[in-house]
């Protein structure tokens, strides 16, 4: 409704006096005083301008000030539309696969940051290794190349193609050949491709060659059973395992499927119904595997020969000469071992490390003699992992070397860096008219090619693979290509002329082959990652080699092996082959062993190093019969065998990026080709070099000192109390305690770890640092004893004298002055983390509160309050705390890998990143107890048991890390923790820890 | 304290001849009101270079972070404390020889106690200097107190044994400034009664607006006896709630019983050494023999002696608990101690704490200055040792074998420890140029001049036996204190 009410503001607008109506028509009531400040008179009072000064001055003194600190922008740039699957906060999970392993990809805001086993894969469902764990931060890493190139000049993807396509139709019209270089390829689609290749440029082939190559199994298959392939290895099934020189929990095959069967074999479930495989091994260096065996017996590289002679001998009955000589133990433990086979036919199993025909062909003997095939080894349902030939690249390197190849492709293969003849790769190479690398950084070998066409990363890539027989896992991408990367098969597709995108080529190769006739789609493939056909009965197989032959070869393999320092090459279990040279996790994650990390080294035997000189920190310039040298640092490693070495390959990377770089020395020119396989066994000439080198370790003292904190039994007490040596005695004795009793009402978590089932391998180290933002500091910080992990596998040795185990460091150092045999080691291995306790001597010397306890048992970290004194860590009886002594994360000389914001797109977004001065610990990865109950929460019911797990106890393979809540009474935690076993480390001093730790059984033979 | 009546017995406590209140007044304000001689701009020159090493050694520590130093995840704490244990230690000294030796009507403490209380305050600040230092995120070390925050109601632990050290240490600190000061205020007076210009201004402003009239002088006596009083149970409850750092914690070698005595006394130990450094010099350069004289030296050479006896029967103690707890950690930890990788610092720790101190036991190397001051300064050396093989060895081999580790220190290490003696150094020579360095009116309480002429005329009296004579004649000899001609006198 309208209004005729009008509010008037002053007497002379009611009025309208002439003065207002006058005033009212300019802009401003009163006029402004102008004129008076600008006037010379207001321009040179005194007042004006020295106030005008004193605000110039200090607006720019503050503006100066302001400007010295340069506040960084983050740039934070929210969604516009929200993609439909991402809700920020909330991790997506894809199923792929990385080296034929089922994998589940966790994605946070599309970028993926955490790899876990895929649970409901068949073969290995439990725990994935350090390696696999590791790779996401190659996805992050800045030493890739950012674009294609060609002759070190960045190119874009049109010049390539059409630089390629002219090269190789050039060669194809001139009849030259084409080849492509690759590791195994056990990718269908990929195979595929290939194929298409070959048949658009018909003289096109593909070389399949592994920098570590298993050709001498293939090759004695053949010869054996006339099956040219590796077998699928049951360890689950074997009750006696004899491994000589075969590392198959770690490196050796499949390591951690072999893991996985052999905790079952093992662990606490399988010791209660009374049950444990008994494992011998014979090697030369002390192996994760033969640190694991209930029976070791080292032998040089030369004997492995001779031990497999007279266990073939002892099994079979035969009389092959060149048995065992002069190594008494070798001789009395292959005769009990052989008698234990003879009781397991059929329930063995018995490995060869080695990649002579011969060697591996004697083992097919005696696995044939002990019917082996078709229970514990599968012919059948063959292994595809490595299917590299060593005879195959020495044909290529032979007619490229002759000018035939025109046109070659190296896809995952690094030969000017892993081919134990660099020169002649190099020569090789020069020859050839146009080299093409998909390598995804300018690498050794990449960097004599001509185009360099980078591959994606697998968390890029489309793919599959299928590692055994029947069995078929995909590859999806999980984030979009970082670089403009091209996927090698989409390269190969577009050079072969083909306009498919290569997504459309698997689905479609998919559809064709490996789900025609299943009911199943592609999409329900990518959504469970995998397709299993199902087992092939397993054979048996009858021996129809020649024994003969084998054991002469073997005997003269041996006797060329047998003189100067035999070596043995072997990969580390964190670095493998050196293809992830550039990853520092890796670099840092210790050998499960030695302890070192970030550098390969010559093991010696104590004993063998003082004949020749050497001790700890010493360095020797170990010469090969080819006369490369390289200068080494030397490691005493109990348990060697006397008059060998072993050095690890993988190192020594001089193109791998920031971190890998220089890494200790490259190992693989010490190998050798011996009738078409490569050979890491060999032999070399060592002297001490006057130099001195430290290590870094992060376990400088060895053994236990006779402390309860380990405890152990045989299983054959086991058998007659299953409490035995573990000091568990089922709460029949009262205690006392000061304290009140922790009240935890709601959840409880804790844990039990196996220390039967634990094998060392350090999967759940990298886990661990890949969930929790865990630094990684550098061989120098390592050295000073400043290693960040918050779970650490502590190694002990121990020493059989007279039938007693010595432990103690003092009564170690008297023997070995005594000339006694210190050659009978044993190994066990503890994950030492966090505790938990419930009187937790961290919690109460803490001024500032900054480590509490929560209703739910745990001990947690408010980094935000912890001003750093240290004291916590000092009054920690297990030394589980670790303080940020620098800005590990952003200072110039940590700069290993996270300096930069790229790499830092890895890091969890659910876990806060440390600043220096600040304390940080195991924090049961809180993170997933809090997500787990959430969920729980928005599904409206109770968190049920494996809801939550941690990240080592997901990435554990053997199970040897049991997660849960102990007040729900039928978690698979409690259950575990009601075992005899159990036994809590320290609890003499009452902290109440909440991880209980279960006896280390050993089989050992019944004297 | 007011002078009576004393024994002939009593050796003089300040010597020389023709002592008068003026000239002691002239004597203890030579370094105050002239121009330093060439030997203190030496020292202060050294001092203050020392000084300057600490600024730069602390500052980059606070640059990079504690990675500077030689710590690691076993060993979190190495020189950093035992510099602090040790600064407090010798931070004892001073509040014993100030209020324990008061309550105790000691009046030989009259001339020592200035200075050792000074040094006490700038051995408190060294060791707060550690505090703070030590820290990761030593901007947030006001953290420690229960202060009101907005961090919601976040409230410090009171149970842990830092905590109780912050109020241990603070509470000392403040006392023992309080204490120093009331007890300077008088001589400031003097010094203001003396000066002209600027220093007549700034010295009357820390005067307090002394009067020096009979109420001024009551209030003081009081207040002096109240805060002697207060700080009594400080000089053993600090060291005490030191020794619970260690005591309270579950680590070998750490949690130990016998900690809070044999910390006092070991700190007292420490304490009389570092005074007996200092005041050994002093006297000499400052010309203050007559007020700190053969009997001081001896007398704190006996407590040295003691204390040191103490601390090696504790040292024993230990070692016999260790072996009859039967407890296998704890065995360790000794034996590794006694034999272990850092056997060189146990064994510098008994020789310079236990062994050496025995010496005294004769008196001629009790009264042998320079022997004296080389003794404390290898007491020092043996309790710095001591702190260290508290710390040092019981953390790098404790529980775990696996984390079993060496310490080895860094140049950041050493550059704050060598540092923080200069910057001690550097305030005390501060000290002796702007305050004097002895209690000029607590001195003057001991003037012999009465009790001397007393003494005297007994003598020449024949009211006293011959060896009474003989001993007091032997005294006023050794102390040099009587002119030729009064020994001539008595001698009749």
């Amino acid at each position: 409704m309208d209004s005729n009410k009008k509010y008037w503001k002053g007497l002379e607008e009611l009025e309208q006096t002439p003065a207002f109506v006058k005033d009212s028509k300019g802009e401003f009531a009163e006029p402004l005083p102008i004129e008076n400040v600008l006037t010379e008179a207001g321009l040179s009072t005194k007042t004006p301008r020295r106030d005008f000064l004193k605000a110039l001055g200090f607006g720019v003194g503050a503006v100066s000030l302001a400007a010295c600190q340069s506040t960084p922008v983050h740039k934070s740039i929210p969604y516009l539309i929200k993609p439909e699957e991402i809700t920020p906060g909330v991790p997506n999970y894809y199923a792929s696969s990385y080296n034929g392993q089922s994998i589940l990809v966790k994605t946070r805001e599309g970028r993926p940051i955490l790899i876990e086993p895929n649970p409901k894969s068949i073969g290995v469902n439990r725990g994935t290794d350090a390696a696999t764990q590791a790779s996401v931060l190659d996805l992050y890493d800045m030493s890739k190349l950012k674009g294609p190139k060609i002759k070190g000049k960045e190119a874009d993807w049109e010049t390539v193609d059409a630089q390629v396509k002219a090269a190789l139709s050039a060669a194809n019209s001139a009849g030259k050949q084409i080849r492509i270089v690759s590791s195994s390829v056990n990718s269908p689609s990929t195979l595929s491709v290939i194929a298409g290749f070959v048949a658009k440029y018909p003289t096109a082939k593909l070389v399949e060659v592994d920098a570590v190559s298993y050709a001498g199994i293939i090759k004695a298959n053949e010869a054996s059973f006339g099956k040219a392939a590796i077998p699928h290895y049951r360890f689950d099934k074997a009750d006696v395992i004899v491994s000589v020189g075969a590392d198959f929990l770690g490196t050796w095959l499949a390591g951690e499927e072999h893991t996985q069967q052999y905790a079952d074999n093992r662990g606490y479930k399988s010791l209660e119904n009374k049950r444990m495989s008994r494992h011998i091994q014979f090697e030369s260096g002390l192996s994760m595997t033969g640190a694991n065996a209930d029976a070791r017996v080292a032998v040089k590289p030369s004997e492995e020969a001779a031990v497999l002679i007279s266990l073939y001998n002892a099994v079979t009955g035969a009389s092959l000469s060149g048995g065992l000589t002069g190594n008494e133990k070798a001789q009395k433990v292959v005769g009990l071992v052989s008698k234990e086979l003879l009781n397991a036919k059929g329930r063995s199993v018995v490995v060869a490390g080695s990649n002579d025909v011969a060697l591996q062909t004697l083992t097919n003997a005696i696995n044939a003699a002990l019917n082996n095939y078709g229970s514990t080894i599968d012919l059948d349902n063959v292994s595809y992992q490595y299917k590299g030939n060593d005879s195959d690249f020495t044909t290529f390197l032979n007619e490229a070397a002759a000018g035939q190849v025109d046109v070659a492709f190296f896809l995952n293969v690094n030969p000017a860096y892993d081919y134990f003849d660099r020169e002649k790769v190099k020569g090789a190479l020069t020859k050839i008219k146009l080299k093409v690398s998909f390598a995804d950084r300018e690498d050794e070998t990449a960097e004599l090619a001509d185009v360099l066409a980078p591959n994606h990363n697998f968390l890029e890539s489309w793919g599959d693979s299928s590692i055994r027989e029947g069995y078929y896992t995909v590859v999806q991408p999980t984030i979009n290509p970082v670089f403009n990367t091209r996927q090698a098969e989409q390269s190969l597709l577009v050079w072969s002329d083909s306009e498919v995108a290569y997504h459309d080529f698997v689905k479609e190769n998919w559809e064709k082959t490996i789900l025609a006739g299943t009911n199943r789609t592609w999409t329900d493939v990518l959504q469970t990652g995998f397709e299993y056909k199902g087992d092939k009965p397993a054979q048996a197989y009858a021996f129809a080699g020649d024994i003969n032959a084998a054991a002469a070869a073997a005997v003269n393999g041996a006797k060329a092996l047998a003189k100067d320092v035999e070596v043995q090459l072997y990969q580390s279990v964190a670095l493998r082959d050196g293809k992830q040279g550039n990853n520092a996790y890796l670099h840092e994650l210790p050998d499960p062993v030695s302890k070192v990390t970030w550098d390969n080294y010559v093991a010696i035997a104590p004993k063998f190093a003082e004949s020749l000189g050497l001790g700890e920190n010493s360095v020797v310039k170990v010469t090969a019969e080819n006369g490369y040298e390289v200068e080494l640092p030397v490691l005493l490693q109990p348990g060697q065998a006397q008059g060998t070495i072993s050095i690890a390959v993988g190192y020594g990377r001089t193109k791998a990026g920031k971190a890998g770089n220089e890494v200790g020395q490259n190992a693989y020119p010490f190998a050798k080709l011996v009738n078409g396989t490569l050979q890491f066994n060999t032999t070399a000439k060592v002297e001490k070099v006057s130099k001195t080198y430290e290590l870094a370790q992060t376990q400088t003292h060895h053994t236990i000192e006779g402390r309860n904190v380990i405890r152990e039994t045989t299983f054959k007490d086991y058998v007659k109390d299953p409490a035995h040596g573990s000091g568990n005695h089922g709460q029949k004795h009262r205690t006392y305690d000061l304290w009140d009793k922790f009240e935890a009402p709601g959840h409880k978590w804790v844990m039990a770890i196996d220390l039967n089932a634990c094998t060392g391998c350090g999967a759940c180290v990298v886990a661990c640092n890949v969930e929790n933002n865990v630094p990684v500091v550098g061989r120098d910080e390592v050295r000073r004893r400043r290693e960040m992990h918050w779970l650490r596998i502590d190694r002990y040795y121990s020493f059989e004298h007279d039938g007693e185990q010595v432990t103690e460091e003092k009564e170690i150092d008297r023997l070995s002055r005594e000339d006694a045999n210190m050659d009978n080691v044993s190994v066990v291995f503890q994950p030492m983390l966090c505790q938990h306790c419930d009187h937790a001597p961290c919690e109460t010397v803490c001024p500032v509160l900054a480590t509490v306890h929560s209703s739910e048992g745990l001990n947690h970290m408010a980094y935000n309050r912890c001003f750093g004194t240290r004291y916590c860590a000092n009054n920690c009886p297990y030394k589980v705390r670790r303080f940020n002594w620098f800005n590990y994360w952003n200072d110039s000389r940590f700069d290993n890998y996270l300096n930069n914001e790229f790499t830092q797109l890895v890091l969890n977004p659910d876990v806060t990143s440390r600043s220096r001065g600040v304390m940080e610990k195991c924090s049961m990865c809180v993170q997933r107890i809090q997500g787990g109950k959430l969920k729980a929460k928005l599904e409206k019911r109770k968190l049920r048991d494996g809801d939550v797990n941690t990240a080592c106890a997901a990435a554990c393979s053997a199970n040897a890390i049991i997660f849960g809540d102990i007040n729900d009474p039928n978690s698979e935690v409690s259950k575990a923790l009601r075992n005899e076993r159990v036994y809590y480390v320290l609890e003499e001093i009452n902290v109440q820890p909440n991880i209980g730790y279960m006896t280390k059984v050993r089989n050992t033979f019944e004297a | 304290m007011s002078s009576h009546n004393e024994s002939i017995l009593r050796e003089p406590l300040v010597t020389g001849k023709n002592i008068t209140y003026a000239k002691v007044t002239n004597d203890i304000l030579v370094p105050v009101e002239n121009k330093p001689n060439a030997a203190w701009w030496i020292g202060f020159t050294v001092a203050a270079l020392g000084a300057l090493l600490w600024v730069f050694s602390v500052s980059y520590t606070f640059w990079t972070g504690i990675g500077a130093w030689g710590l690691n995840k076993t060993v979190g704490w190495a020189w950093d404390i035992t510099d602090f244990v040790w600064w407090v230690g010798i931070g004892h000294a001073g509040t014993l020889i100030s209020a324990v030796l008061l309550l105790f009507r000691q009046n030989w403490r009259n001339s020592i106690n200035r200075s050792a209380e000074a040094m006490t305050i700038f051995a408190v600040i060294c060791a707060a200097t550690y505090v703070v230092a030590h820290m990761g995120r030593p901007w947030l070390a006001y953290w420690i107190f229960p202060l009101p925050n907005q961090f919601g109601s976040l409230w410090v632990n009171f149970n842990s044994p830092l905590v109780w050290d912050a109020f241990a240490i603070s509470t000392y600190f403040t006392v023992s400034l309080v204490f120093w000061y009331t007890g300077l205020l008088p001589d400031i007076a003097t010094v203001r009664d003396r000066a002209t210009g600027l220093r007549r201004r700034v010295y009357s402003i820390l005067s307090f607006g002394w009067t020096g009239n009979v109420k001024t002088w009551q209030r003081f006596e009081i207040v002096s006896l109240i805060l002697a009083g207060i700080s009594t149970p400080l000089v053993l409850s600090v060291h005490t709630i030191v020794s619970m750092d260690f005591a309270t914690s579950v680590i070998p070698g750490w949690h130990t019983t016998i900690f809070p005595p044999y910390f006092v006394a070991g700190a007292i130990f420490s304490g009389f050494a570092m005074v007996q450094t200092l005041l050994l010099i002093t006297r000499k350069v400052l010309n203050f023999e007559n007020y700190i004289t053969m009997f001081h030296i001896e007398s704190m050479n006996k407590i040295i002696m003691v204390t040191g006896s103490i601390v090696g029967v504790a040292y024993l103690t230990e070692l016999f608990i260790a072996w009859y707890s039967g407890s296998e950690y704890e065995m360790y930890a000794f034996a590794n101690r006694v034999a272990g990788p850092y056997w060189w610092a146990y064994w510098s720790m008994m020789t310079c704490n236990v062994i050496s101190p025995q010496l005294f036991w004769f008196k001629k190397i009790r009264t042998s200055i320079p022997i004296s001051w080389v003794l404390s300064i290898v007491v020092n050396i043996g309790m710095w040792f001591e702190r260290f093989v508290i710390i040092v060895t019981s953390l790098h081999r404790d529980y775990i074998p696996s984390s079993w580790a060496m310490f080895y220190p860094t140049w950041t290490d050493v550059g704050i420890f060598v540092g923080s003696i200069g910057l001690f150094f550097t305030l005390f020579l501060l000290f002796l140029r702007v305050l004097p360095g002895i209690a000029i009116a607590e001195v003057k309480l001991l003037l012999h001049s009465a009790s001397h002429q007393q003494k005297l005329k007994l003598v020449k009296e024949g009211h006293l036996k011959p060896e009474q004579v003989e001993f007091y004649k032997e005294s006023l000899d050794k102390y040099d204190s009587v002119s030729e001609e009064e020994i001539k006198e008595l001698a009749k």
